[in-house]
């Protein structure tokens, strides 16, 4: 409830313990009882109003405490928040299985398609905010309506706002959701039931690491990963840049729910924060770090155990053309072994390095080698390697794309393109050759971004494809004074191939988003 | 040359007496974070910035008392009404409508009898429950306009949800609501008298418009406009289409009509003495020939401004909202004559653009 009386506000502070201790030792129920019962009534012991009815992500319940803090004027240690996201998250979260759909939402993936309920739900819930939202909590009927009056009464614009006034929003919200969303998202599932019974996984040990950062960077190496005296996890990264040098970082981590890795730590000395998901059967992490100032700037990671069994992770680039050579990485497990790794039909190898979780080499394709897929194998492990003549078609990768301008309180953010190649073999199956070196430009998108000048407004395209949007604010240099958004066509021209070869994205560079919530 | 305020004090005077012409017209419009302005229009001055206490980044809204002295203003989150003495700057009327278990919110709508005795908000609360919110059923409160600075209202009456403007006839006996549709409601006793079409307009061929407007502008002429959007049949295709809505709040007479295939977006629209042209303005001002159905004129403006007005004697448009600038374009020529900078550039945001007609 919002405290707005001051001797509420005062009897709040007077249950609360002066208490960093406190939080290190109270249980989380019981934190929960001091912290939150207040309005929360226990209805039950250790069940508490609205708190119990609702499962959610580490983020969604960071999202609803910062809430109780800003809206409601919780004062709330920092200590104790953290307890009571861990608190919440492990007793109250959501099965590797169900957070799955959502989790790019929780990796802050840019430029991602969000999910699609259906028409109905997409407007009502999803023209504000994203359905992934929406489908990484669970409620019941009658607590998704109580939902649905929070939203009535705290943002009371949305029933005005367009694509909300033209139909009767509190009436659709107070009557249809609730029942159509506890069908979709309902508190009590088999899935979560078995969650909760297993044993979680054991994260600490030896793996192995590849990342890939969209504009051209690849990764690979080693994480040593181990626990603290807390019992948090604590990884050392020793990765090779593909084509650069040495990378060392390091996170400190903590595990939610059994498998939801969130880290903060650097990499090659800049800021990151992990949001990994770890495999049911724990050999597996998967997930996206990024800049904790400029979520979207970031790269995929996957990790595999380092005595998993025998598997190709990456192999590094995944295409060669015929007549060529190039230094190639092969990165998984189980890669060591007596016989001579193979890289294919009329591929030649001389071997750099081998290990279990690495082989370099030197490949030569021969001129006249055909085009095709090849089989990597190294150990009891294999891989793909891509062999082709000539690149004869390239796709701009997102196909349609956001950028924001930004300065002062809220920051650009930027838009990065990537040029996925393809070849055609002899049978006419077109195959991806992976991100290609590519020249970029930005050209207006249609006729009336030419007329205003988009591309001279809007900002810079840089040479691996990133674009850097301008300032916000009005430019009395437009018309209308207008701010510097844009409508382009991003186009990227393949360096490996004819003139003629390009491909082309849509970007559209618009406003500042004003909230950056951990779930958009 | 006399000072402003007694300058001011004057053709309040002259308002109150229904003296003849001497001046001419005063605007008044409010900016972020508390400022109310009254603007000699003649002059292209600031006569007074006034400064409402409590404002909390909002004044929005205005409704000017019918004998002048006084303006209403929706102000602190919408969940308060103000009513500033124009004279003197001093709050003379507040409405706290939130309570500590009611938050309550006016969404711009709100209208003062003929008599200047009543004034009615338009009220969707909340109840603020220990661990939930509890969305109520809004409703119309009615308050004494004399009540001070602590008014409580003297009737309430249930209301439709999605309401966003208020509009007194001059009878006094009842007043217009715009939401969903075009309600009409008893001052006495909440009953409501009728229902039109907005939603439900009667176009043939026409879809489901879209009309939001925050800028309760009836002067010079007693009838509000606002620019309706809708899919039109255009050569047999369903087309974007502009049309103005009027509403003449002392005959009653509604009118809708096409006037433009959707080529610029129209914020708000005025309506000039003649009844002949009707102005409009977001990024462009607009003008429309009433009786032909057409689009007579558009400029592109130096940049976006949400509420517009005209002259008394309709000689000039004055258009403000969004930014700091108050405009002054010729109605004939649409050509700019002046742009007034309020003092310290403050944001006038969804501020109503109102004109104290002084003859």
């Amino acid at each position: 409830m919002p405290i707005r009386s001051v001797p509420l506000l005062l009897a709040l502070l007077v249950l609360a313990p002066a208490a960093p201790a406190a939080a290190a030792t109270e249980s989380g129920a019981a934190l929960v009882r001091t912290w939150c019962s207040g309005c929360h009534r226990e209805r039950a012991p250790g069940q508490f109003e609205r708190i119990s009815d609702i499962r959610k992500t580490p983020e969604g319940w960071v999202m609803t405490l910062f809430r109780m803090r800003q809206v409601h004027h919780l004062a709330l240690p920092d200590e104790v928040h953290d307890a009571l996201v861990r608190h919440l998250a492990d007793t109250q979260g959501l099965a590797p299985a169900e957070a799955a759909p959502g989790r790019f939402a929780l990796e802050r993936r840019p430029n991602v398609q969000d999910l699609d309920l259906g028409p109905e739900l997409g407007v009502m819930c999803g023209r504000c905010h994203s359905l992934a939202r929406v489908a990484l909590q669970r409620r019941d009927a009658d607590e998704w309506l109580k939902h649905m009056h929070f939203h009535m009464g705290q943002f009371p614009s949305l029933e005005y706002q367009a694509s909300g006034r033209d139909r009767p929003w509190w009436e659709i919200a107070s009557t249809k959701l609730p029942a159509e969303l506890a069908a979709l998202y309902p508190l009590a599932t088999p899935a979560w039931r078995d969650w909760q019974a297993r044993a979680k996984p054991e994260l600490a040990g030896r793996w192995v690491v590849v990342g890939h950062v969209p504009g051209g960077r690849d990764f690979y190496g080693t994480a040593e990963i181990r626990r603290d005296a807390a019992g948090e996890y604590r990884a050392q990264y020793a990765l090779t840049e593909v084509g650069g040098g040495a990378l060392a970082g390091e996170s400190h981590a903590i595990v939610y729910t059994g498998f939801e890795w969130r880290g903060r730590g650097t990499l090659g000395g800049h800021a990151t924060r992990e949001i990994y998901a770890a495999s049911e059967d724990g050999r597996r992490l998967t997930g996206r770090w990024f800049d904790p100032e400029h979520s979207e700037e970031g790269g995929d990671f996957t990790a595999l155990r380092a005595d998993a069994p025998a598997e190709v992770l990456a192999v590094l680039p995944q295409a060669l053309k015929v007549g060529t050579g190039a230094h190639v990485v092969v990165v998984g497990t189980g890669l060591a072994g007596a016989a001579a790794p193979s890289f294919g039909d009329g591929a030649r190898a001389v071997v750099a390095r081998r290990e279990a979780n690495v082989l370099e080499a030197d490949v030569t394709v021969a001129a006249d080698a055909a085009p095709g897929n090849r089989v990597v194998s190294a150990g009891a492990a294999s891989g793909r390697l891509v062999v082709y003549r000539q690149i004869d078609a390239l796709e701009v990768r997102p196909a349609y794309g956001i950028a924001r301008v930004g300065g002062g309180r809220i920051a650009p953010v930027t838009a990065q393109f990537e040029a996925i190649g393809a070849t055609r073999l002899p049978g006419g199956e077109l195959v991806s050759l992976g991100p290609v070196a590519a020249e970029w430009r930005a050209e207006p998108f249609d006729e009336e971004a030419k007329r205003t000048a988009d591309v001279d407004f809007a900002g810079r395209l840089e040479a691996n494809g990133r674009y850097r949007p301008a300032g916000a604010g009005p430019n009395p240099k437009r018309e209308f004074s207008g701010n510097n958004v844009g409508n382009l066509a991003i186009v990227a021209r393949a360096r490996d191939a004819g003139d003629a070869l390009e491909g082309r994205g849509h970007l559209v560079v618009t406003v500042q988003r004003w909230n950056t919530p951990p779930i958009y | 040359m006399p000072s402003p305020r007694r300058r001011l004090a004057a053709a309040l005077l002259l308002l109150a007496l229904g003296a003849p012409a001497l001046a001419g017209d005063l605007i008044l419009t409010g900016a972020k974070p508390d400022k109310l302005y009254v603007i000699d229009a003649a002059k292209r001055t600031v006569l007074h910035e006034y400064r409402i206490p409590g404002a909390n980044g909002l004044v929005g809204s205005l409704v000017p008392s019918p004998d002048g002295k006084r303006v209403y203003a929706v102000i602190n989150r919408m969940e308060s009404i103000v009513g500033v003495d124009l004279a003197t700057g001093a709050t003379v009327f507040r409405a706290d409508l939130s309570t500590p278990t009611e938050r309550v919110k006016d969404f711009f709508a709100l209208t003062v009898t003929p008599d200047g005795r009543e004034l009615i908000a338009y009220e969707v609360p909340t109840r603020l429950k220990p661990s939930e919110y509890e969305v109520e059923q809004p409703r119309f409160a009615v308050f004494r306009t004399d009540a001070g600075l602590k008014a409580q209202p003297v009737r309430v009456y249930p209301a439709q949800r999605r309401m966003h403007m208020l509009l007194m006839r001059p009878s006094g006996k009842s007043f217009y609501a715009l939401g969903f549709e075009l309600y009409e409601y008893d001052v006495k006793t909440g009953r409501l008298l009728g229902t039109r079409g907005i939603q439900h307009w009667e176009m043939p061929g026409h879809s489901q418009p879209d009309l939001l407007a925050f800028w309760p502008v009836t002067e010079p002429t007693g009838v509000f406009t606002s620019p309706v959007y809708a899919e039109a049949p255009q050569d047999g295709k369903p087309t974007p289409t502009t049309a103005l809505m009027s509403l003449d709040v002392a005959t009653g007479a509604l009118d809708y009509r096409d006037f433009e295939p959707m080529s610029a977006l129209i914020f708000s629209t005025v309506l000039s003495p003649d009844r002949r042209s009707a102005y409009g303005v977001y990024s462009t001002l607009t003008k429309i020939d009433v009786p032909g159905r057409k689009l007579a004129g558009r400029v592109p403006l130096d940049h976006t401004f949400y509420s517009v007005n005209v002259a008394t004697d309709g000689r000039e448009i004055y258009m403000g909202g969004a930014m700091c600038d108050v405009g002054f374009y010729d109605a004939a020529t649409l050509e700019k004559k002046a742009i007034l900078k309020l003092p310290g550039c403050a944001d006038q945001a969804l501020a109503s653009l109102r004109v104290l007609a002084a003859h």
